[in-house]
């Protein structure tokens, strides 16, 4: 740990006393809930009067939904509602923050083998789930594209043919092209084919990702009760605001008619990003009348959303002297039947295409499109785990043609701090060279090596942080205990706890006096959304500077009441003090409410438009950099990881335990990702819909070690100096196993690393 | 404890929950998992992969792991469950749950009370285990956030402070159940 | 979701068999659960009556008795894994058991389950077969013996007919100079592929041998011509290498999701060679 205490300059007066509280593992404050099973999640809540919701999905990918006739399952004892398409011609019916493509239960086609064509609303789950059977779906089936090969053909089955309006939240990007294209990205920078006849050495290969599943652990649960009032939705979601946006839109209400609630969450990582089973359970909600609730099971969680699988195109040159010359990339992401995230992974992906070098020449394109496969969104580090492997692997096959050892190659081309990134773009903040060699010593880099063991690193950047828009509040209580309102979702990551901390420092209050809200959009004030890595750096920032609110209230009552300048008095231990003489925030608050009661209320915001952030964003530069070494069986194909180490390069750990944790847990998932994750499809049939043949890391995977190596230079947006981790390690930890692979000569052109695969390039290579 | 007999219902069974015993009438369908989160209102164990497969259902029968979510009720009959409703005595918590809180082997925390009543079951037969002993005993219960390495801290921890004696088994744990910064 | 049904509970295996002959294919014998339920589950089997044979007084014993380790059929993985008896007559029995699913599928499911519902990845059936056990099948008119190799007819199929309970595996312990080992690859919870080898050496060549190949196809099965390579040779680097190498092309193997049918051949060579050079090594020890 290297962090650097740097002053937030946020307070003016009377700063903070050194409590200290920020940069200190403390216990979270959720742990006690949630090691007691005292936690409440979505699917733990019971409303009265709750039945219980059933979906129906469609047997093909692609048909003409000629009749529904739910007429027997209506009259089966228990059923009390049984949604269809047809009970939708009152609302605005189709949703998607990017495009709205994506109807609430299919209208008259499905797209996709597994789309909800009805709905069943029951007393009980038994009842619900013998009701589905009882619906009977007349489908006319039609010509399917259920790959990407198919979908780009000429004269493909076209799976939008209706004119398509942009989503309310990414209007800008929207860019539509014919077929079954749903989104182009574009870089062209300097003239990449004249540089690249210009090269020495060039390589280039065609390489492939799969479909992948988040499985966050708790699947996609959604409770849903009408009144007078409108619309209350319980939901694990990781962006409750945006949620609430689109149920307002698609029920033609008001924002703040729909209120929604966020329980802890079983885990996110983008599966529960943006909207997802929410329109269909107030839907049926509002037919039945009565709350419902409605859980997903894991094999209906991976048709909700998914991680896009990719084709890619890739050619790099460059001098024979090892600088980096020319980039050449062509991407296509199989975004499924709905844009779903598509159009931002093609943008992520394309970005991380480059890799953070200083080339003369770039050109990529990267497509979004349609196919009648399950919807695709996000997943951890989307775009950056789809590319870093795959330039990183180029990297390293051009240092062996060229006799340079791969990490010292990556010294010299390296963007440095304050170089471009990208054109127009926020300037890189982290000192990727020296982040480099750290994962590279740590998995033993120029020591020797055993027979069969090969090492590598990987290193990207990737924009973070998403839209810096967020608010907060902090409500500091007539006994001088803090309740902290906030957006950002408990999602395992340790907001609450990190929020709390930051809280704590800038009010000098103990932890223990604070509690922090769970997201509720009738009560915690707006967050654009929990993902991108930016809780604690733009929530974060709007807590702070809502503490600081707080904070320069209570220094003035304090001024008031014993006739002293600010600057005369200083904050410790929930107290005011001057010189000796101190009196508690509660006396304080007793003294200027004028009776035993009152409360100050601090506010807190990040916005853009105010000048926070650069409007071409990002909000920060998150940094990918793994390394490993393997070793490989040979007559197997099986690798065992020996050695992993990763740099979580955080600005300023407010949480140093926190980070690591986050940190560790994104390495395992890029081992899950490097070698067995993979969702398999026949015909657009998913057929591995089951833990049981969905094979996700355990601790039997675990490398014999493991190095998180902290890295804080205090350069961060956010607060303290502060930037989010948590998405990077999974990028990088990919793009190490393979170049491990690459030390040993065998080059791996798909994901995941099977044994089988590896054994059958093992055979080629001999 | 009294439970209601549900309509359908055609077992009767008795069984010790947590220590307090049960009488309950079950329909024979009725799994586990069903039974403790909607007829007792013990959601600590959680339903996820509903395979048996993942472990956040997990929960003690005759101090043995098991999937509540492929188990039938019936087959609890006669027998003592623990969930982790149950794990802290007297107001205080267990060394394991202590252990998992001061190691942040919690995340998202729907994995960890399988994870640690699986724990719960090693350290009754493996008093002290080395992180490899805990590898392989815990190897079958999945968490997705943590990466498993505070997980394998948390229960080293335990182990070796139960087997000290700074912290005996069943309650007696550093931290109350009470909340927080108590006025 | 599981749809209704009703549970069983016979004193008697004579009153089970009874039972499973009345409600024929409307009964299923409930032994563990761990397969059955997750079947029902997912609604890919439906039966309105359960028969739990749990309930027979002795039918989980495990015990070494004339000379021969009588596991009862509702014997859980878990039980047999720490049974002394079995640690010490058939120790490869009482290992495998402990690589049957994960911790809470052995402590639930039972070997007889196991057997009965024959699924093609089954650890214990492998091993069975190559071990050659006896499986004692009841009825209420008397009961039959049958050697494991016969038990398999195909995935989901064994030779038990609808009224007769598995109620024992009987197990021999081993001729002295015979060794037997199991080796499995996995990638998932159950197996890719996996090879079982009893072999016996006497004066210094291979008096027996059998090798079993068990999940790549629908049922674990011997390999006769692998068999055939090793007899009356002396068990040695080429001898071993060429009866893996038949092991993996003669094997019977079907393709998955997961795996192509060459790779599986290949894993079936190496893991053949494996099961040998161990069970070798435990036949030259074995006296």
């Amino acid at each position: 740990m290297t962090a650097g205490r740097r002053d937030s300059g946020e307070g003016k007066g009377g700063a903070a006393a050194p409590v200290d509280v920020v940069g200190t593992p403390v216990s979270r404050v959720d742990a006690l809930d949630k090691v007691t099973g005292a936690a409440k999640y979505t699917g733990d809540l019971i409303v009265p009067g709750m039945l219980y919701g059933k979906v129906l999905r469609s047997p093909f990918p692609h048909a003409r939904i000629i009749c529904v006739d739910a007429s027997a399952a209506e009259r089966i004892p228990g059923v009390r509602a049984v949604l269809t398409g047809r009970d939708l011609a009152d609302l605005d019916p189709y949703y998607g923050h990017a495009v709205r493509d994506r109807p609430v239960v299919a209208i008259d086609r499905v797209r996709f083998a597994g789309e909800p064509v009805a709905a069943v609303a029951a007393d009980d789950e038994h009842t619900a789930h013998a009701a589905l059977a009882a619906i009977q779906v007349e489908y006319q089936e039609l010509p399917a594209v259920t790959d990407l090969t198919m979908a780009l053909n000429d004269g493909a089955p076209r799976v939008h043919e209706e004119a398509l309006r942009p989503g309310f939240l990414h209007s800008g990007e929207f860019r539509r092209e014919e077929g079954n294209i749903c989104y182009h990205y574009r870089i062209a920078r300097g003239d990449a084919a004249r540089a690249m006849a210009a090269a020495d050495v060039v390589v280039e290969g065609d390489y492939t990702f799969p479909a992948v599943y988040q499985y966050a652990m708790e699947p996609h649960t959604v409770v849903a009760q009408w009144s007078a009032d409108g619309l209350t939705v319980w939901a694990c979601c990781q962006h409750p605001y945006l949620v609430r946006a689109e149920l307002a839109g698609i029920f033609r209400l008001p924002q703040s008619a729909v209120r929604v609630i966020v329980p802890y969450v079983g885990g996110g990582f983008g599966s529960k990003s943006y909207t997802r089973m929410e329109p269909l359970t107030a839907a049926l909600a509002r037919k039945a009348g009565r709350p419902i609730r409605i859980a997903n099971r894991v094999d209906e969680a991976m048709l909700t959303t998914r991680r896009h699988n990719m084709r890619c195109w890739l050619r790099t040159g460059v001098a024979r002297d090892g600088r980096v010359v020319a980039r050449e990339c062509r991407i296509w992401l199989d975004t499924g039947a709905y844009a779903d995230n598509g159009p931002r992974v093609a943008l992520a992906a394309g970005d991380a295409a480059p890799g953070p070098y200083r080339w003369q020449a770039v050109a990529v394109d990267a497509w979004a499109v349609y196919t009648h496969m399950p919807p695709a969104g996000s997943y951890r580090a989307f775009g950056a785990t789809h590319l870093q492997w795959i330039g990183e692997s180029q990297i390293d096959v051009l240092a062996h043609r060229l006799g340079i050892d791969p990490v010292e190659c990556r010294r010299r081309n390296l963007l440095r701090p304050g170089e471009e990134v990208r054109p127009g773009r926020k300037p890189l903040e982290a000192d990727l060279a020296a982040d480099v060699s750290k994962v590279a010593a740590a998995v033993g880099w120029g020591t020797p090596k055993p027979p069969l063991v090969g090492r590598g690193v990987s290193i990207g950047v990737m924009g973070a942080g998403a839209n810096p828009a967020s608010t907060a509040a902090v409500r500091m209580q007539a006994d001088g205990t803090l309740v902290l309102l906030a957006s950002t979702t408990e999602i395992g990551q340790g907001a609450r706890t990190v929020l709390a901390q930051i809280a704590a420092q800038e009010l000098a209050l103990p932890l223990e006096r604070i509690r922090v809200a769970g997201a509720d959009t009738h009560v915690t004030p707006y967050d654009r959304s929990t993902g991108a890595s930016r809780s604690t750096t733009v929530a974060g920032l709007a807590v702070q500077r809502a503490a600081a609110d707080v904070r320069e209230q209570l220094l003035d009552i304090a001024s008031r009441v014993w006739g002293l300048p600010r600057v005369a008095l200083r904050l410790h231990e929930g107290a005011v003090w001057h010189e000796t003489e101190s009196r508690s925030y509660a006396d304080l608050i007793a003294t200027h409410f004028g009776i035993a009661g009152g409360e100050l209320i601090g506010r807190g915001e990040v916005a853009p438009g105010r000048g926070d952030g650069q409007a071409a964003g990002p909000v920060f530069w998150e940094i990918s950099c793994g390394g490993a070494e393997v070793e490989l069986d040979p007559s197997t194909g099986r690798i065992r990881v020996r050695r992993l180490a990763s740099v979580a390069d955080v600005g300023k750990a407010i949480n140093p335990q926190l980070v690591e944790v986050q940190d560790e847990g994104a390495c395992l998932q890029g081992l899950g990702n490097a070698f067995f994750e993979e969702m398999l499809f026949d015909g657009g049939q998913l057929i591995n819909g089951s833990l049981l043949e969905y094979r996700v890391p355990t601790m039997a995977d675990l490398p014999d070690e493991f190095h998180s190596i902290l890295v804080g230079n205090g350069v961060g947006p956010g607060p303290y100096g502060a930037m989010g981790v948590g998405e990077g390690a999974l990028a990088a930890v990919p793009g190490a196993i393979v170049n491990a692979l690459l030390d040993l000569g065998l080059q791996m052109r798909d994901l995941p690393l099977t044994p089988e695969r590896v054994w059958r390039r093992l055979r080629e290579v001999e | 404890m009294e439970i209601d007999r549900p309509p359908q219902a055609r077992l009767r069974i008795g069984l010790t929950v947590n220590g307090r015993p049960v009488e309950a009438g079950i329909e024979p369908r009725e799994l586990l998992l069903d039974f403790l989160r909607n007829r007792l209102g013990l959601t600590g164990a959680k339903r996820s992969c509903d395979v048996q497969v993942c472990g956040a259902c997990t929960v003690l029968v005759d101090d043995v792991p098991v999937s509540a979510c492929c188990t039938l009720a019936y087959e609890a009959r006669g027998r003592r469950v623990l969930t982790i409703e149950g794990l802290a005595r007297d107001g205080r918590l267990h060394p394991l749950q202590d252990a998992f809180i001061e190691h942040a082997a919690v995340q998202c925390g729907f994995c960890t009370p399988g994870m640690i009543l699986t724990a719960l079951a090693l350290l009754r037969e493996v008093p002290a285990p080395t992180p490899v002993q805990v590898k392989a005993h815990m190897k079958d219960t999945l968490c997705r956030c943590t990466g498993y390495w505070k997980i394998i801290d948390a229960v080293v921890d335990a182990g070796r402070r139960m087997q000290a004696g700074e912290a005996p088994d069943a309650g007696g744990g550093a931290r109350e159940v009470a909340p927080r910064g108590k006025p | 979701m599981l749809r209704p049904f009703e549970i069983h509970e016979p004193a008697t295996v004579a009153e089970a068999s009874r039972l499973l002959a009345r409600l024929g294919e409307q009964a299923a014998v409930y032994a563990g659960g761990t397969e059955l339920l997750l079947l029902m589950k997912e609604g890919l089997a439906h039966f309105p009556h359960l028969v739990n044979i749990k309930t027979i007084g002795g039918l989980d014993a495990i015990a070494f008795e004339d000379g021969v380790l009588r596991l009862g059929a509702v014997a859980t993985h878990r039980e047999i894994e720490t049974s002394p008896a079995a640690r010490q007559h058939a120790p490869l029995v009482a290992r495998v058991a402990s690589q049957v699913g994960n911790l809470r599928v052995r402590a639930a499911g039972t070997i007889g389950g196991n057997l009965c519902f024959a699924e093609p990845h089954s650890d214990p059936a492998a091993v069975l077969v190559a071990w050659d056990a006896t499986l004692v099948l009841a009825r209420a008119g008397g009961e039959r013996c049958v050697p494991a190799a016969g038990f398999f007819l195909g995935m989901l199929q064994t030779a038990r007919e609808p009224d007769e309970i598995l109620t024992a595996v009987e197990v021999r312990p081993l001729p002295p100079g015979t060794g037997a080992a199991y080796h499995r690859f996995a990638l998932h919870e159950r197996p890719t592929a996996a090879v079982a080898a009893v072999v016996t050496v006497r004066d210094g060549a291979v008096a027996a041998a059998r090798v079993v190949v068990g999940s790549v196809g629908p049922v674990p099965v011997r390999v006769p011509e692998a068999e055939d390579a090793l007899a009356g040779r002396r068990p040695e680097g080429e001898v071993l290498r060429a009866a893996a190498e038949v092991a993996g092309r003669r094997a019977d193997v079907l393709e998955d999701m997961f795996t192509s049918t060459e790779y599986k051949r290949h894993l079936v060579s190496l893991l053949a060679a494996r099961a040998l050079h161990d069970a070798v090594s435990a036949a030259r020890t074995a006296h």
